[in-house]
């Protein structure tokens, strides 16, 4: 395990050094974009002293580096600036309510997503050969390949306005202990389905193939001779080796935990960061997008290690130590 | 049989997962019945699956608002809040009558609250009112601050000069040159004096405007518009509804104010903005709305009279104008008769009636009906193809002419079918060809501002109920939302009478006067204006669309 702990340091030390990366870009990108800010806030109320004065305040009149490092001197130290819009709040108050939104719905969409979607796809597979298997893979590819702009409000207007069941959108808390928790309102059903339909369908037919790729190897045949029973030979044998690539796929799901959708949010009335992201690309509202990238690449830098590691459990072959990096 | 039990173990943990997780979601929902049971059903069993309206309680889909403080709303978004929450001297009533609103009446000359050379006004503030939190009653100096924190140059607001720019002294302390603003005088606690550099008939219009509105000192504290706006959240203001809750994102609530100064009183117990998005037209059939505004998409089906939806459907004008705008600075458009050419090749009629579903009229001039010294006989450019190619001709033909740019802002989607349909009438016929790049709103601008086009499209929304807000603002030579850069030494002298006249219906006729040497030089050509809709339930008494943003929920009742 000493080997795994370097790795797991080795990997967090670049970690800063990405994100300072990804940060110089982002910010270049924001100030030598098209369309200015400032013009953008006057908007039809265009007088130069006053937009002068503006960008006197929000610091864009100074060169490139100056800001690129006033905003870098303040993010170390946790003070992210203020937004655009809504103007003039910071942007940590305004973006931790969001990610936490997007958090709880993405968090239980992938539980469902990976804890039936796995299952499935195992069962598919033993099923090869009957009218199940092409049956089964057939409805999941129609669910994969419905677009949110096309389910969202079909299943609007099938669970809202026709059966009644479900508020068509929203999102509304419950507090517990101080935290404002969405996960116990129906409101949740719906962009939970909504993702889980076909989050669960492309996870089944994943592991399908996995699984059929696994059964022909000839430890799997070994194992049988050996007369192990058939749980055994699925659970240690063929699952272990079909879900190393799965621990990819689940790895790039978590990055979506932190970064949501903006279709999803925007057509489901759900302020989480998705739609947020959004806006504030649109108001070129630098400090968020800023916070919002570091936080997206932060998720992503932590969901590859996860991977990383995660392969080490699921097959002890590989090995994320000192002589890997060979 | 070995691989049953599998799939009876895999099964299993599917099921379990499924009911547990969507299972808790249900069953934790305040122990709630889903499929309506439960007859003799308490209000936390309701059958239905919506939280229960509070009785009294207005629901509406809101536009989440870009800032609640008062002197930096320069979006009609942000002021539809501030209008209830805060007030000031005047406001505008239902019938877009002005009235008096903290003031205790208006000032005129002849009840002495205007000097008999029309720039002195003396504003009786009405005694015993009080901030939200009844602490402290709002006293001239209140206004004072208040005006003076829109105008100062720390609070970086992009609108207070525009609306207070007439009071003496206004400018200087706008550019730090003074410490106040001279031309606001507290006489004594409940008096308050304002002094203006000329006799504008429509200063008193520009008031009802939240950058004149009264905000408490003690909670602003040295916030400006980019910095320290928290205290927006929990703002003490003196308008007919309090802000009760703003989760930034989510939902802004509001709860009537009951000792509201003016009748009547707001009589509705509660209402909710919801500002996360979602599809209103669903969510108002599905009763979680009590009101929604129709898009296009809708509206024939809404219109349709065999639509049940159909009798809670309204729509009336509102105060704004849609046009196409030239650069008269520069060949080719800076030749009228080019621009007329232009004007006449486009059919309004079809604009409004096939392309935008009526959900518009069309535009003879520039001012919206409704708005005083509107012109119903005005008649604009008529829609006349060959007349349009003989003026072309006579300014020297269509090879002269080149690609046609026509430039409109937008987020990257498609063009919007207005757009892209004057371009096809232009194209059609006149045989020109026509460009249509779309730029990202803050460059639209620049490009604007640096006369770095040759025609566009936008709109203007009226801020206040005067004339001026359209001919003087847009039109006028020196003014900085001229964005044509159209300049007409007559027009301009006009617009500069019409400022001070003190004859009001004089003043109307010089605008008429104005407007029609414009419609004829076509700096812009007016398209449309627009109107506003809305389904409203029948239990929602009084409601009334208004033509532009003004105080409007205390008029609004909830039968049952």
């Amino acid at each position: 395990m000493q080997g795994l702990a370097g790795y797991i340091i080795r990997r967090l030390l670049w970690a800063p050094l990405i994100l300072l990366a990804v940060s110089l870009v982002t910010f270049a990108l924001g100030r030598f974009g098209p369309g200015d800010p400032v013009r953008m806030i006057q908007g039809q109320y265009p007088d130069p002293e006053q937009g002068q004065r503006i960008a006197e305040e929000l610091g864009y009149n100074d060169s490139f580096f100056v800001q690129y490092w006033r905003w870098l001197k303040d993010a170390v130290q946790g003070d992210f600036g203020e937004t655009l819009e809504p103007r003039g709040f910071q942007v940590k108050d305004v973006i931790f309510p969001r990610l936490w939104v997007t958090f709880q719905y993405n968090l239980l969409a992938l539980v469902i997503i990976f804890g039936v979607g796995i299952p499935a796809g195992i069962w598919a597979a033993l099923r090869q050969g009957s009218w199940m298997d092409p049956f089964t893979i057939g409805v999941l590819l129609l669910f994969t390949s419905v677009p949110v702009l096309v389910s969202i409000p079909v299943l609007q207007w099938l669970f809202a306005l026709k059966l009644g069941w479900l508020p068509s959108s929203g999102w509304e808390v419950r507090e517990f202990f101080g935290v404002e928790i969405g996960m116990m309102s129906k409101r949740i059903l719906l962009p939970l389905i909504v993702l889980t339909l076909p989050g669960f369908a492309g996870v089944a037919r994943y592991t399908r193939a996995q699984v059929l790729e696994v059964l022909d190897q000839d430890f799997v045949r070994t194992a049988r001779a050996k007369g192990l029973e058939e749980f055994t030979v699925v659970s240690r044998h063929i699952a272990r080796n079909a879900l190393l690539p799965l621990a990819t796929m689940m790895g790039f799901a978590l990055v979506g935990l932190l970064s949501g959708s903006i279709f999803l949010e925007t057509l489901l009335g759900i302020p989480g960061i998705g739609s947020y992201a959004f806006e504030a690309v649109s108001a070129k509202d630098s400090n968020a997008i800023m916070a919002i990238v570091l936080i997206t690449s932060t998720a992503f830098i932590v969901a590859n290690l996860l991977v990383d590691i995660s392969y080490g459990f699921i097959d002890p072959r590989i090995r994320l130590g000192a002589g890997a990096e060979r | 049989m070995e691989t049953r039990r599998l799939i009876l173990v895999l099964g299993g943990i599917a099921v379990v997962l499924v009911l547990v997780l969507g299972g808790m979601s249900l069953a934790l929902l305040g122990g709630g019945d889903d499929d309506g049971g439960g007859d003799d059903a308490t209000p936390e069993a309701e059958s239905s699956p919506l939280p229960e309206r509070v009785q009294g309680e207005l629901r509406l889909f809101g536009p989440d608002p870009l800032t609640l403080d008062p002197a930096c709303a320069s979006d009609a978004g942000s002021a539809e809040y501030i209008v209830e929450i805060f007030s000031g001297l005047v406001s505008f009533d239902r019938d877009l009558n002005l009235i008096a609103d903290i003031a205790e009446e208006i000032p005129t000359k002849e009840n002495g609250g205007i000097s008999s050379d029309g720039t002195v006004y003396t504003f009786k503030i009405r005694k015993g009112v009080k901030f939200h939190d009844g602490s402290r009653q709002v006293r001239a100096e209140d206004f004072k601050f208040s005006m003076e924190r829109s105008l100062d140059p720390r609070t970086l607001s992009t609108v207070g000069v525009v609306y207070l720019d007439d009071i003496v002294g206004a400018k200087e302390f706008a550019t730090g040159e003074a410490d106040e603003v001279t031309g606001i005088r507290v006489v004594n606690n409940f008096t308050l004096e304002i002094t203006i550099d000329e006799p504008k008939s429509y200063f008193l219009a520009k008031l009802s405007y939240p950058t004149a509105y009264v905000v408490d000192e003690r909670e602003v504290g040295d916030s400006d518009c980019f910095r320290g706006a928290e205290w927006t959240l929990k703002p003490n203001g003196t308008g007919p509804f309090k802000l009760e809750d703003w989760e930034l994102g989510q939902r802004i609530v509001l709860a009537p104010n009951d000792d509201f100064h003016l009748e009547p009183k707001p009589s509705l117990a509660k209402v909710t903005y919801f500002l996360a998005g979602g599809s209103a037209l669903v969510m108002y059939e599905n009763d979680e709305i009590d009101l929604t505004g129709v898009g296009i998409n809708d509206i024939e089906r809404i219109r349709d009279p065999s639509e049940p939806l159909n009798a809670e459907f309204s729509e009336s004008p509102s105060l704004d104008t849609f046009y196409i705008g030239f650069n008269t600075q520069e060949p080719p458009f800076d030749d009228p008769k080019v621009r007329q050419a232009f004007a006449m090749a486009i059919d309004k009629d079809v604009l409004a009636e096939v392309v935008l579903k009526e959900l518009v009229v069309p535009a003879e001039g520039v001012l919206p009906p409704g708005m005083p010294g509107f012109n119903e006989d005005l008649e604009g450019l008529p829609f006349d193809p060959e007349r349009a190619r003989e003026l072309l001709e006579e300014a020297g033909g269509v090879d002269s002419l080149g690609d046609i740019s026509l430039l409109s802002s937008g987020r990257g989607a498609n063009v919007a079918p207005t757009i892209t349909a004057v371009a096809a009438m232009w194209e059609e016929n006149l045989g020109v060809s026509v460009d249509l790049p779309q730029l990202q709103f803050g460059q639209f601008l620049q490009d604007i501002d640096e006369g770095n086009f040759q025609t566009f499209s936008l709109g203007w929304i009226a801020d206040y109920v005067d004339p001026q807000n359209f001919l003087d603002i847009k039109l006028h030579s020196e003014s900085d939302n001229n964005e044509t850069m159209y300049s007409n030494p007559e027009v301009d002298a006009l617009l500069e009478e019409a400022r001070t006249e003190q004859d009001q219906a004089r003043r109307l006729e010089l605008y008429q006067q104005a407007e029609e040497i414009i419609v004829q030089d076509a700096p812009w050509i007016p398209l449309f204006h627009g109107k506003s809709n809305a389904l409203t339930k029948p239990y929602v008494q009084d409601y009334f669309l208004a033509p532009f943003v003004i105080p409007s929920l205390r008029y609004i009742s909830i039968a049952r």
